[in-house]
């Protein structure tokens, strides 16, 4: 099992520059304690105007610079927005290689095509194509990196032969991820040969059947380039606390303002209807009229790492029972918890409840 | 995480009066239903809703047009202004106003469903490919949309967001959720432009529509089951969310 520590960048109400750079200086040394610890990865949205919720627009950025700081980590974009209104393929291409020589061959690019009206209408994106276009950059990633020269005619761009340098550490390149949010996605990932980055919150008895039909799919998967990346990981909150109690008190509000911030968010099918998006946005409900009372929260998703270290593990354990090869956590939000309080939870994760997952080293 | 901080006096001012909350189910076959989506300016996103409600990220201005041909209030159309939200974390619609051509169709929405509705013109038009909607009242042009270019949908494809309206209730000033229920049996997406908007002919000058998203047409039933919830204006949906009996 692995671990990752996955960043949003929330930021409180008000919303001042001074409140910004303090999100960003916590996420840094979020990052930093990450790597001594021991967990295996660090994983930056990429959301545009998302005021509150995520202010992680420059995730290559952020990225960059926690290379820089940690050693061992690997760090991984969760993930980059297949949009060529926002991130032209090339581009994605260039920086991906770059950060991959800056952090010596520790990159994971995820690849995503946005779930907001928000994002997709604020660069003018139009939400019937994200999905051919998320196709098209998979298919051709692999070949900016590998082919020299190279070159594309495609739906959403073309390019006469160029050599697109630099070239990634990793070879043959850096290991490519999808997100997943509505289902069926996790299909499109194991067809392409790609893994299966979960950025939603899916019950045990989901999470395990999209788990069993990637593994079973990638079998027979025609991969979009000449390795395959089949590895299932899925989003939890995590808080980790002595006393049980306490940990559900901190944690669990931490949880319901992620879920208030993301429930005030445009999804793209709300504003646009489209066959293009089949559920109405990253946490939220399904079908066509949601009737529920004005002041009904959502249930707490099952299987959250929010407790003592005792619950933490057999919540972690109920997760690779059903076959994920990794859980990136949401160590905050919103500020809901002290940074002090996020570091020392961290370290107690590391301490009592990481060894139950990492196989033992042979004598 | 915003709330709307109107003025409940301002809204209640508009507010229709419910003598109860026990109004039987009514089903309109066969209406075609226009909805358009247009981005507000950010200015006024808060000014717009009660502090019950959240504004969306960008702020929506959503026209729903109901051309309503069988039901027991007979032929009638409705045209409502609402202003996309949340209560918590459920998408609702605010509506801050409406009109209808059916004297019959407004004391029942108003009474029974807590609809600020006038009595005016509205008059829906549907050519091969456009769809045209005129509402006027008392000789003054409240709102002129075009939507063109439709373009097939499938029935799931359409979302409708539950209704929030505002009225006087016997329990004070109230939210009352209407929870319409939509069997579509054809839709359509279309590119909508606003011609005209007089946004205090809709009795809120703060509307300000300006950048248009999208529209669709679907012929739908729409049923309008009996009331189940009430919430509080003035405190999060979380600590007053009421059941409506």
């Amino acid at each position: 099992m692995k671990f990752g520590v996955f960043f949003e960048v929330s930021v409180p109400r008000p919303l001042t520059r001074v409140a910004e750079q303090d999100a960003y200086r916590h996420t840094l040394e979020q990052a930093r304690l990450a790597d001594q610890l021991g967990f295996d990865s660090v994983w930056a949205v990429e959301h545009h105007f998302l005021e509150e919720y995520s202010h992680c627009s420059a995730p290559e950025v952020l990225l960059a610079a926690i290379a820089a700081q940690t050693s061992r980590i690997r760090v991984g974009h969760g993930a980059v927005v297949c949009v060529p209104e926002m991130n032209h393929p090339i581009r994605v291409a260039e920086r991906a290689a770059v950060l991959d020589i800056i952090s010596g061959g520790r990159v994971e690019l995820g690849t995503a095509r946005s779930s907001t009206w928000t994002e997709l209408g604020g660069f003018q994106a139009d939400p019937d194509a994200t999905k051919k276009v998320w196709d098209e950059y998979v298919r051709v990633l692999p070949r900016l990196w590998g082919d020299d020269p190279v070159s594309h005619e495609g739906l959403c761009f073309s390019m006469p032969e160029r050599s697109v340098v630099p070239k990634p550490v990793q070879k043959p390149h850096p290991p490519l991820w999808v997100t997943v949010t509505s289902p069926g996605t996790e299909l499109d990932a194991a067809d392409r040969g790609i893994g299966c980055l979960g950025v939603a919150a899916a019950g045990l008895a989901e999470q395990e059947r999209r788990t069993r039909e990637y593994f079973r799919r990638i079998e027979q998967c025609e991969p979009v380039s000449s390795v395959v990346n089949a590895q299932v990981a899925t989003l939890n909150f995590l808080y980790c606390h002595e006393d049980d109690a306490t940990a559900v008190g901190v944690g669990l509000p931490m949880l319901g303002l992620f879920a208030l911030t993301n429930a005030h968010l445009l999804s793209a099918r709300e504003a646009f209807p489209t066959r293009a998006y089949q559920s109405l946005g990253n946490l939220a409900p399904s079908g066509s009229v949601d009737r529920s009372a004005p002041g009904d929260q959502r249930g707490i998703p099952e299987g959250m790492a929010i407790g003592d270290p005792q619950r933490c593990t057999e919540a972690i354990k109920r997760w690779e029972g059903v076959g994920v090869t990794g859980i990136n956590f949401i160590i905050n939000a919103i500020d809901a918890i002290p940074q002090a309080a996020v570091l020392d939870s961290l370290r107690l994760f590391a301490r009592e409840v990481m060894p139950h997952f990492r196989k033992r080293e042979p004598h | 995480m915003l709330t709307g901080s109107a003025d409940l006096d301002r809204l209640a001012a508009r507010a229709p009066t419910m003598q109860r909350f026990d109004a039987a189910p009514v089903v309109l076959h066969n209406a075609t239903v226009l909805q358009a989506h247009f981005e507000m300016r950010y200015a006024s996103r808060l000014t717009l809703l009660p502090p019950a409600l959240h504004p969306t990220s960008p702020p929506t201005m959503v026209v729903q047009v109901w051309s309503c041909s069988e039901g027991p209030w007979g032929r009638f159309a409705m045209a409502q202004v609402r202003v996309g939200c949340r209560t918590g974390v459920r998408q609702r619609g605010f509506v801050v106003h409406a009109i209808t051509d059916s004297q019959e169709a407004q004391a029942h929405l108003a009474a029974d469903w807590g609809f600020p509705v006038q009595l005016g013109h509205v008059i829906l038009k549907r050519h091969y490919d456009d769809i045209t909607v005129d509402v006027e009242i008392g000789g003054r042009v409240a709102m002129a949309v075009r939507a063109v270019d439709p373009d097939p949908l499938g029935v799931g494809d359409v979302q409708y967001m539950v209704t929030m309206t505002l009225a006087h209730t016997p329990r004070g000033l109230r939210l009352v959720q209407v929870e319409p229920e939509y069997t579509t049996h054809r839709a359509e997406r279309l590119r909508p432009e606003l011609l005209q908007f007089d946004a205090a002919v809709w009795q809120e000058p703060q509307l300000t529509p300006y950048f248009p998203v999208s529209a669709s047409v679907a012929l739908s039933d729409i049923t309008i089951p009996a009331l189940r919830y009430v919430a509080r204006p003035d405190v999060h949906a979380f600590e007053g969310t009421e059941a409506a009996r």
